[in-house]
């Protein structure tokens, strides 16, 4: 339990000094401008997106299992930064469509994030050389069952304040408002409470994965 | 009669189906916030304001002061002025535009400490008074420069800071800021304007190459064609890129020396030009040069310039300074700084040499943002003994007390402008729009007096 409460100390203390430094943000603004409001309309797109995320990642890596962690097209597919998806996806977008919207966003943060996120979950599976293969492949399904049973919730508290932010390039370029770009705007706008109550929602979200790490260290 | 019966129908189906209303698409690069009249106070939070509210006086394409809420107004001979308002106006309740909303709208914004610092410094001293139903305005500023500066004072309803009486109906969705348009003095023809945020210039471009956005800036870093569907309208604005001076006036010296042969015209583009004067010229000031005997020899051989990271154009335009200056055997260090910290910089006097676009208001007085000893541009501590009373008896434009503050600048200057920016847009060729100095929307008519052409 020891270790456990010393790295629970040791992740408050990072979260309280984030909290700090985003209360006591340097900086001024020339015109300074009510913060606008959070985005609300983009909860539920960003819902689907993480959802289609949470439900498509641990399914390929599944289906792929730990071998997929070493194939080279997966790679390739990881290997393009958001802006080249989002700039692919605007340019192959049809002008009688008019402007891509959540949708367009969505093709975009799944290509994106899907194959990094596949790859992290079937390099994190144990190895099936020799056993279970060879008690085949039924077997092999469910030991992977298993273990992505026991990996996905972790893997969801870590990578999902990532998630949240990290749409901030498909979101500025497509031009669809959402919580990344949020973020960012109230870090330009010195809306130091907006802020603090960010890191403030992903603190707890750190906090209520502490009982899947606990289970983890046992 | 078998063909003639079939197509009759079907002009008959055609006049019967619901006219679908042409909007004017756009796009802000950032988010304006809560449409407020007492506290909003950027760049996109003016045009907001511009289309869903009215100021007592507008401001024409000339720059010449016209009716907007106020049907007429007199100067009195104490300085003060009355105004008499249209009994047209409306606001998007319905209710009518009464003095008591202006004199609501101006205490309020003297009251709440967190009210737009622009509109606080327009009304500073100002005292608002209702006579007969007509507003009384009384102000220690020159009237000819209050009329000016009140045009950027749009009125709101007593009790409702997002309400006001402008020519269209502002209504925010998820994902844009629409506006309607709605029965108005000004008879606006476009029958809406919808803004999207796209703060990416690669995403704006393509938008405006897809015909997505009827009007858009294109990236300044480069101007591709402009598609076929659209047409290149270039306006003048009141922007410089100013480099502001703690070290003397020896530096802008140099600058002034450098900012002439340094910027290749390819780079410059049709964006911005080299400025020429210490004053915009599109205020109405002479190209004067600085005046000051500054010893150049003492120079250190390194200059810090700190300037806002992330603005591609700007940043390449000064490293090619940055090369001039090598050429004077000046090693011009280039210090990008985050626009909050540069300005908490600017602010506290942290900073040796600094520069920042400059966008002033569309009148002379706004170079008394650098002369004033609280002006927010005096980030030196300028001061002089003559500036008093030679404000005070700069009252219109042109006066000779112009000159002489001009002079007083010249002599030590604490700021100069490197750039003159202008506006270079691609416009939808069958949208008709009036380009001027304050930009398609902040003046009068703005967009109420946009059409399009059939």
């Amino acid at each position: 339990m020891v270790p456990v409460r010393r790295s629970l100390l040791q992740g408050a203390a990072v979260w309280a000094f984030a909290l700090v430094a985003a209360w006591s943000l340097p900086g001024a603004l020339w015109r300074p401008a009510p913060a606008p409001a959070f985005p609300s309309h983009a909860l539920l797109p960003a819902a689907c997106a993480l959802g289609a995320l949470a439900f498509a990642a641990p399914l390929l890596a599944w289906l792929g299992g730990p071998r997929l962690a070493a194939r080279r097209s997966l790679a390739l597919l990881e290997a393009p930064p958001d802006l080249l998806w989002a700039g692919a996806l605007l340019a192959f977008w049809p002008a009688s469509w008019g402007p891509p919207g959540p949708g367009g966003w969505l093709l975009a943060f799944l290509a994106a994030a899907l194959p990094g996120e596949v790859r992290w979950l079937s390099a994190a599976l144990p190895g099936e050389l020799p056993f279970p293969a060879a008690w085949g492949s039924g077997v092999v399904r469910r030991a992977r069952r298993l273990a992505l049973g026991r990996l996905v919730s972790r893997w969801l508290a870590a990578r999902l304040p990532v998630w949240l932010t990290a749409s901030l390039v498909l979101e500025r370029l497509l031009g669809v408002p959402g919580l990344g770009m949020d973020w960012m705007d109230r870090v330009a706008g010195r809306d130091r409470a907006g802020l603090t109550a960010w890191i403030l929602a992903l603190a707890l979200l750190w906090l209520a994965s502490r009982p899947l790490d606990v289970e983890a260290d046992a | 009669m078998r063909n003639r019966l079939p197509a009759l129908t079907l002009v008959f189906l055609w006049a019967l189906a619901p006219v679908r209303a042409q909007m004017v698409d756009e796009s802000l690069p950032r988010d304006p916030g809560p449409l407020d009249f007492i506290r909003g106070d950027s760049y996109e939070q003016w045009i907001l304001q511009s289309l869903a509210g009215d100021a007592l006086v507008g401001l024409g394409p000339d720059g010449r002061v016209v009716p907007r809420l106020a049907a007429s107004w007199k100067v009195q001979r104490d300085g003060a002025i009355t105004f008499t308002l249209r009994a047209d106006a409306r606001f998007a309740d319905g209710g009518p535009v009464t003095a008591e909303d202006v004199q609501w709208t101006f205490t309020e914004i003297r009251r709440d400490p967190q009210a737009s610092p622009t509109k606080r410094a327009i009304l500073e001293n100002v005292e608002v008074s209702v006579h007969d139903g007509q507003v009384r305005i009384q102000s220690p500023k020159p009237a000819g420069r209050l009329l000016l500066e009140l045009s950027r004072v749009p009125v709101a309803q007593k009790g409702h800071v997002d309400r006001g009486s402008g020519p269209f109906l502002f209504q925010k969705t998820a994902a844009a800021w629409t506006f309607t348009r709605r029965e108005h003095f000004l008879k606006p023809a476009v029958d809406g304007i919808r803004f999207r945020l796209l703060p990416d210039a690669t995403g704006v471009l393509q938008a405006l190459q897809k015909g997505w956005l009827t009007v858009g800036a294109p990236p300044a870093r480069r101007l591709p064609e402009a598609p076929p569907t659209h047409r290149v309208v270039i306006q003048p604005m009141h922007a410089q890129l100013v480099v502001w001076s703690r070290a003397g006036a020896a530096p802008l010296r140099l600058l002034e020396r450098w900012r002439g042969d340094a910027f290749p015209p390819h780079l410059l583009g049709q964006n911005a030009r080299p400025s020429r004067g210490l004053w915009p010229e599109t205020l109405g000031f002479e190209a004067r040069t600085i005046e000051n005997a500054a010893e150049l020899a003492h120079l250190p051989a390194t200059l810090k310039l700190q300037y806002v990271a992330g603005e591609e154009s700007v940043e390449k335009l000064l490293l090619a300074l940055r090369e001039r200056a090598r050429k004077d055997g000046i090693d011009l260090q280039l210090v990008p700084v985050e626009q909050a910290l540069l300005v908490d910089r600017l602010q506290k006097g942290a900073f040796d040499l600094a520069c920042s676009v400059v966008v002033f208001e569309p009148h002379p007085w706004a170079v008394f943002e650098y002369l004033e000893p609280q002006g927010p541009m005096n980030f030196t501590g300028w001061s002089h003994a003559r500036f008093a009373e030679l404000a005070a008896a700069a009252r219109v434009p042109g006066d000779p007390a112009w000159r002489a503050l001009h002079s007083l600048w010249a002599q030590n200057p604490a700021a100069l402008p490197l750039l003159d920016f202008r506006s270079v847009i691609w416009v939808d060729k069958r949208l008709h729009v009036e380009p001027g100095p304050l930009g398609l929307y902040l003046g009068t008519p703005g967009a109420a007096g946009w059409r399009w052409s059939r």
